[in-house]
């Protein structure tokens, strides 16, 4: 079956090899800078790749696409799209493209830039190439694909020792969450024959199953876990994040974590959540499971950023909190819940990534991360903490902010007749308010008077403020009018949960 | 033709001395080799599951076995050349002695 072409991935592999090679030149020559226009022409390449496959997917009656090289899909591997996997390769290169551009005087200071874009763009084709895969295969390829280059891109800068330390303990719990990835999904690849999602979804004999499905179960909520970092296997995030490059904290923040929670919520909804009433108490057991999950996260993750001096490890501890409201989304389990989900990781991804990078601004110009160093710094950076103001308050929920609008849908989903999980609600408030307690003093020390006279500090270059105002502008239009990207998470979660049955069907046919 | 019980007994002990050795070793290259074990737990278990019936091998599995391999030889490189860096920093393999790990 040949019902598109995905250019997307085809543009994110050939900027990836073309980067690196004309880093390389550009290495030799000691000067030019056609690598960074490069990658930001084929970032936008892809994305407008994935609007054309927007566009082709809203063409279709059912919504859904197969491609596959070879063998059909029982012999061969495929990639299947839905708009669910539209939305997430859509959001990651919406972010990217930000990146992209803030990276160009960023980074420039930095030795290997060939390798940096070239890895960026593997990375980004890993996040792209797990929302389109169908099949086990594909999916561990890029999984693969992205947890190495951002092993590589945490350590970038290997000549201080923070960055080696952190990126040798994201790749041990990473790789190990992978690993055991790989081993559940061998036991449902045992159960059913063959590494189809939709196969692993009809073929498995549930009733005979017993341990086995629990056991797989678990694993594969350990290996994403790890990688979204829900609570009690979240402990790289915290060191990977800050010590990373700022634009891959943002990229790892706002995409990669989600990348992880996109995967447990296909592999959960495609192959456990259809069968789950043929296990002991299996629905309400889920339900409840990741209910816990999400109090559990978002509470660790809110307290322990509140003790944090150091800026970048506070939005690290956030990010963890932000997981932990988007599974209420998946613990409600209705059409609703998910969308307010999906909607939060895309308003997620801007508000973090602006975070991130107007923190990377102030970082490079201080060069500290310790919050108390950084009084008065607004007078002398004003554009760049106008956007960090709008960011955390986007973060904190704040009415007329994008972060408002999926929260409310996300907090409301749990009071849906059906789901009457009053108490997460109540949490998930509480938490929000509770979030603002570390957000706000963050303002209030950059806008404070000065005490010593850090003189000579000027605003951040005009390349790194272009993409931080667009963000902050975006955070406040879609927190005023979220309806465009309202409508792409209204049909990421409809073909999740009413398109279930077509997604499994369309390769078994 | 063996069972495929004896196949997941092995599988399971495996990812136990996988775990063991990346929770009670404290040598850098000692954990990566962890890794290694618990990956090669789970590559048995795609082939044992993959050549089930007799007569009968699905290649999916088995090709996936492949792809694996290379894969986890890509994620053992990259960790060793973080180990070979932090050795320069610290002049030590033992990750107790890295200043701000918590395991």
């Amino acid at each position: 079956m040949f019902e598109f072409i995905p250019y997307t991935l085809i543009f994110l592999f050939i900027g990836a090899v073309t980067t690196l090679s004309v880093g390389i030149i550009e290495e030799r020559l000691g000067k030019g800078r056609v690598k960074e226009w490069l990658s930001i022409i084929f970032i936008a390449l892809a994305l407008g790749g994935s609007l054309i496959l927007y566009n082709e997917i809203t063409s279709k009656p059912l919504g859904l696409m197969v491609f596959s090289i070879g063998n059909e899909p029982p012999l061969g591997s495929c990639l299947e799209v839905d708009r669910l996997s539209v939305f997430m390769a859509f959001s990651t290169l919406f972010l990217s493209l930000f990146v992209g551009v803030y990276s160009f005087s960023y980074m420039e200071h930095d030795t290997r830039l060939g390798e940096y874009y070239s890895l960026l763009l593997l990375m980004m084709a890993g996040m792209v190439g797990v929302a389109l895969a169908g099949d086990f295969f594909t999916f561990f390829i890029f999984w693969e694909l992205m947890c190495i280059s951002s092993y590589v891109l945490v350590a970038f800068r290997k000549e201080r020792w923070g960055p080696i330390e952190a990126g040798f303990k994201y790749l041990v719990m990473s790789s190990l969450g992978s690993v055991l990835i790989l081993l559940g999904m061998s036991f449902l690849y045992g159960m059913a024959g063959n590494v189809n999602f939709a196969y692993m979804s009809v073929g498995i004999n549930w009733g005979a199953a017993g341990i086995w499905a629990y056991l797989a179960f678990i694993l594969l909520f350990i290996g994403f876990g790890v990688k979204a970092a829900i609570v009690p296997m979240h402990t790289w995030l915290p060191d990977a994040h800050p010590e990373a490059p700022s634009p891959i904290s943002a990229m790892l923040s706002g995409m990669v974590i989600e990348t992880g929670l996109y995967g447990l919520i296909r592999v959960f909804y495609v192959v456990f959540m259809p069968n789950a009433t043929l296990l002991p108490n299996g629905p309400e057991m889920f339900k409840y499971l990741f209910a816990i999950f999400a109090v559990i996260t978002m509470s660790i993750g809110n307290i322990m950023a509140l003790l944090q001096k150091d800026i970048k490890r506070l939005l690290a501890y956030s990010s963890i909190a932000q997981i932990g409201y988007m599974l209420i989304g998946v613990a409600s389990g209705t059409t609703y819940g998910l969308l307010g989900s999906f909607l939060h990781i895309f308003n997620h991804s801007l508000m973090k990534g602006l975070a991130f990078l107007a923190s990377g601004a102030l970082v490079e110009r201080v060069e500290t991360r310790n919050l108390d160093e950084m009084k008065g710094l607004g007078r002398f950076m004003p554009v760049t903490t106008i956007t960090l103001t709008i960011s955390l308050l986007g973060l904190g929920g704040v009415p007329a902010t994008a972060g408002f609008v999926s929260k409310f849908i996300l907090f409301g989903s749990a009071l849906a007749p059906g789901v009457d999980m009053w108490w997460l609600t109540l949490i998930g408030v509480l938490n929000s308010a509770f979030s603002i307690a570390y957000y706000l003093p963050i303002i209030r020390t950059l806008i404070a008077t000065p005490t010593g006279a850090p003189s000579g500090l000027k605003e951040a270059p005009a390349s790194m403020l272009i993409p931080m105002g667009i963000m902050a502008i975006l955070i406040v239009v879609l927190g005023v009018y979220p309806q465009p990207i309202l409508q792409l998470a209204d049909g990421a979660s409809k073909a999740l949960t009413e398109g279930l049955q077509n997604y499994i069907l369309k390769i078994l046919l | 033709m063996l069972e495929i019980q004896v196949y997941l007994i092995t599988v399971l002990s495996l990812l136990v001395i996988g775990l063991y050795c990346m929770t009670f070793k404290s040598n850098m290259i000692r954990i990566l080799i962890g890794i290694e074990i618990i990956l090669n737990a789970a590559n048995l278990s795609f082939i044992a599951f993959s050549a089930r019936m007799v007569g009968y091998v699905d290649l999916m599995g088995q090709s996936l076995v492949v792809m694996s391999i290379v894969l986890g030889g890509s994620v053992i490189a990259v960790g060793l050349t973080m180990v070979v860096n932090a050795y320069k920093h610290y002049k030590t393999l033992d990750v107790k002695e890295l200043r701000r790990l918590r395991w």
